[in-house]
């Protein structure tokens, strides 16, 4: 198995610089990492001696940021009353959404971690929902402590508004695993008595056993009827109160006629009874339910998109007073000040200061903007470079984020719905099973009354859907479980459907294709003063106090100097900073020009096009020429033509200049593209295609494309992705790499075909069953089992979706900690 | 055969107690979560932070 390689971050999983100096150490082993915020993270993990998470988590983690943050406002009495809820005893309970957490070890790292701090008393993190809940003591330990805490271990915490209780999914699995635990052992005990009653009809019983026996099954079964089967009768007795034959009005039927028969005969004291078939009924359908539930679970991952866009402090201004509160304090008319760095809190007008706006988030463009004194800037924006003040003019749900956020949910909500066709076909399909049922009791009743109910019964019983209903969540659910293990997350199960029949992928190109972001290309030494390695940490240094993704290029390449002082940022030009005595500039090449004053010499050539110049100087003249450009990912073109071997065409569809997509296009090997597509432009094209019949899957990350992707039969965001446009996906990609997709696109068609044998068996069952049964030849009982069976072999098809192919998609033990656990 | 008539109820009995005791277990949380705990006792560690055995001690 491959030692932790040093062409990857330890701790993230990242692409490493060359010759990086951060660095942890682990039982003797010196692990390589890509920034200062992997240090820190990986670090703390170590120190608490918890570095055994490194060994079993499935996956690598998020980045997380170098940058230490406020947590302080959420010792607010406002904070803790809105995200906490008072116990009796004075503690306090917690829930808190954490980001970033993915695997169990996560959880346990999370748990030991924060289990450490005094004051916590209960911690429990559920890893399939990200989710920790806490209860801690205010007197020993802050609010505030906590989450620093988490975000420390390099995960991002998201307090929940505290609703009470356990989340409504709990409550649904709860009670999903009651009723299924009442009709297990209801069913065993039953069959027990069955079997000694078919026994005792062959070999002679006692008259008096016999119908006790027959009490006895009576006693166990009516729970199992009455609480366990109760959703497939309030389901029935909904689709019949709207008028239409849903799956559930046989299933009810069948349970209900051979309950009640067998009690009248119990009670009579003759005739047969079908306790056993109506109990192992009621298990296998709630079986079936329950795994489809769960794979609903795992597929509704909640979102608010909302909480997690804006900050969660902000520093509001009051005269010469400035106090950092919640947003939720927020009013209108009320002033807030807004640091480089932060995300602005509300919509409102610049009331003085001047910055450069990251609006990417609304618009998807990822070049910021300079705002001024009366611009308009809007919740969820990021500012990068100046101090800003804005008069707040909306907040809350009356944000121009809100009223985004509302249209996506109704996108979502118009989009057709395969479901629908579903419910219609199983209508068909119980009606038909009804009149048929009707045909066969109206037969045995002119040739043998006796046998009529039991005939009719196992009619029901064989007929019951249980495989053909099972066939496509069994199969979704493992396709789903193996394209998790893969990095690939699947929000609404009918997308990998769609998928596996799609002809084209159209894909963005920024971001998409290409990091997103500007990344360090070439560094030009125009002076001798200082060495290569010198300039970048001086630069990282420099840029370590601006938000601007130019300054994360730098931050990623090289340990910043220490000892900056008298830092002085100007707005959309550059920085100004001291650094061991020597005043240096970096930025904007006549900001750093201006800063050395006669001395400085005439730069070379401007770069080629699509890049991005950063000059650094001191007072003598320049030093370093840095040229950034957002580069393609590094498996963009092998991905394509996996692709393209799998039949789907590529389109590349970008906002771009011509010249920037061609060039591109050209590099990923010949691919059709389009230049300079506003979001509509990309709708139309998008329609066009679908009109002319193709199968359109496509692949975007910024909010812009929202509309598109929501348009498309299958969306896929990638996860560096702005976080609204991966709430509107059908697939996220998780991390940083293309390759995923042409993979699910495989997993997808090989569920496919698992559906359609499914189909097929269940076709074939019920094929030859129903003559079986409508003859009197299948006492309830064996038709009860049959069905199970049936369906039993269903759910195994499905489950060798998994097994393909599964070597080294399972998290990997690392031969050391393999050693251990044989020692 | 009438030993059954004893025995039988007492089935019912256990059947009461099994299916209370799972009630229970699902209502304090032990079905939430199916994955984190098959891998915490892999990774907790008798070790403490500074590498002594905290084990050794107990022993």
């Amino acid at each position: 198995m491959p030692q932790s390689s040093d062409s990857c971050c330890f701790h993230c999983g990242g692409v490493l610089v060359p010759g990086s100096r951060y660095a942890v150490e682990i039982d003797g082993r010196t692990h390589t990492l890509c920034c200062g915020g992997c240090e820190a993270a990986a670090r703390l993990i170590v120190a608490q001696g918890l570095g055994r998470f490194y060994q079993f988590r499935a996956g690598t983690g998020a980045t997380p940021s170098a940058a230490a943050r406020n947590w302080a406002v959420f010792d607010r009495e406002a904070a803790l009353r809105r995200y906490t809820h008072e116990c009796a005893d004075g503690e306090r309970e917690l829930s808190v959404q954490i980001e970033g957490l993915h695997c169990a070890a996560c959880a346990w790292l999370i748990e030991r971690s924060l289990g450490q701090l005094p004051g916590v008393s209960d911690i429990h993190v559920n890893a399939a929902a990200a989710r920790a809940g806490l209860r801690f003591d205010p007197q020993q330990v802050s609010l505030s402590a906590l989450l620093a805490r988490i975000h420390a271990l390099g995960f991002e915490p998201l307090p929940l508004s505290f609703a009470g209780g356990a989340p409504e999914w709990t409550a649904e699995r709860r009670a999903a695993l009651k009723r299924l635990a009442v009709a297990g052992f209801g069913m065993m005990q039953v069959m027990t008595f069955a079997v000694s009653l078919y026994a005792g009809a062959m070999q002679g019983i006692a008259a008096d056993l016999e119908q006790f026996l027959r009490f006895v099954s009576l006693l166990v079964a009516t729970p199992v009827v009455l609480y366990a089967a109760q959703p497939f009768f309030v389901g029935a007795w909904r689709s019949v109160r709207s008028g239409t034959l849903g799956m559930d009005v046989p299933v009810a039927l069948s349970i209900g006629a051979a309950y009640l028969w067998s009690v009248v005969a119990t009670l009579r004291g003759e005739g047969a009874v079908y306790f056993d078939s109506a109990v192992m009924f009621t298990f296998f359908l709630l079986l079936g339910r329950y795994i489809e539930m769960s794979l609903r679970h795992r597929a509704g991952m909640q979102h608010d998109a909302l909480a997690r866009l804006l900050p969660q402090s902000v520093l509001r201004v009051s005269g010469a007073r400035a106090e950092r509160v919640t947003p939720d304090e927020l009013h209108a008319g009320e002033r807030i000040r807004v640091l480089p760095g932060e995300r602005v809190a509300a919509d409102g007008v610049i009331a003085s200061g001047a910055s450069e706006i990251d609006e990417s988030l609304l618009t998807g463009e990822s070049a910021p903007h300079a705002r001024g004194r009366g611009d308009t800037v809007l919740a969820g924006t990021l500012n990068l470079s100046g101090i800003i003040e804005v008069s707040v003019a909306r907040v809350g749900q009356d944000s121009t984020l809100a009223a985004v956020a509302r249209l996506l949910e109704r996108a979502h909500a118009s989009r057709p719905r395969v479901a629908d066709v579903a419910d219609r076909v199983a209508s068909w399909f119980v009606g038909a099973v009804l009149l048929l049922a009707a045909a066969v009791l109206a037969a045995w009743l002119v040739v043998d009354p006796a046998r009529a109910f039991s005939s009719t019964l196992a009619v029901l019983v064989v007929t019951c859907p249980c495989a053909l209903s099972l066939a496509t969540p069994a199969a979704l659910a493992a396709a789903t479980t193996r394209l998790a293990r893969q990095g690939l997350l699947v929000t609404r199960g009918r997308a990998l459907e769609r998928l596996a029949r799609a002809d084209r992928v159209v894909l963005d190109k920024t971001g998409t294709l290409t990091w997103g972001e500007p990344r360090l290309q070439t560094v030009r030494m125009l002076a001798t003063r200082l060495t290569r390695a010198r300039c970048l940490e001086i630069a990282a240094a420099l840029e370590a106090y601006s938000a601007h993704p130019i300054a994360r290029a730098f931050a990623a390449l090289a340990p910043a100097a220490t000892g900056a002082t008298d830092v002085h940022p100007a707005a959309g030009r550059g920085i100004e900073g001291c650094i061991a005595g020597v005043r240096y500039r970096i930025g904007r090449r006549e900001y750093v020009l201006e800063g050395c004053g006669a001395a400085g010499r005439t730069p070379p050539a401007a770069p080629p096009g699509g890049y991005t110049c950063v000059a650094l100087g001191d007072a003598t003249g320049l030093l370093a020429l840095f040229e950034l450009a957002d580069g393609l990912r590094a498996d963009a073109r092998a991905t394509l033509q996996r692709l393209r071997r799998l039949g789907l065409t590529p389109l590349i569809a970008s906002g771009d200049g011509a010249a920037a997509v061609a060039a591109a296009a050209a590099k990923l090997g010949e691919v059709e593209a389009r230049a300079e597509l506003t979001p509509d432009g990309k709708l139309a094209l998008l329609h066009a295609l679908q009109s002319a019949g193709h199968r359109v899957v496509m692949v975007g990350d910024g909010v812009n494309d929202a509309p598109v992707l929501a348009a498309a039969d299958v969306s896929v965001a990638i996860g560096g992705g702005t976080d609204l446009a991966k709430v509107s996906a059908d697939i996220v990609l998780l991390g940083e790499r293309l390759a995923p997709l042409a993979g699910a696109i495989e997993s997808s068609r090989g569920m496919l075909r698992i559906i359609r044998q499914n189909m097929t068996w269940a076709v074939f069952y019920n094929a030859a069953a129903v003559p079986l049964a409508a003859g009197g030849w299948l006492e309830p009982w064996m038709a009860a089992i049959g069905m199970s069976l049936s369906s039993l072999l269903v759910v195994l098809n499905a489950l060798r979706l998994l097994k393909v192919r599964r070597a080294g998609a399972a998290p990997q033990l690392r031969p050391a900690a393999r050693a251990e656990l044989h020692a | 055969m009438s030993i059954l008539y004893l025995l039988i109820p007492l089935a019912l009995v256990l059947l009461a107690l099994t299916v209370w005791a799972f009630f229970w277990a699902v209502r304090a949380g032990q079905f939430d979560d199916l994955d984190s705990p098959a891998v915490q006792i892999l990774l907790d560690d008798d070790r403490s932070p500074e590498g002594g055995a905290a084990s050794d001690r107990d022993a």
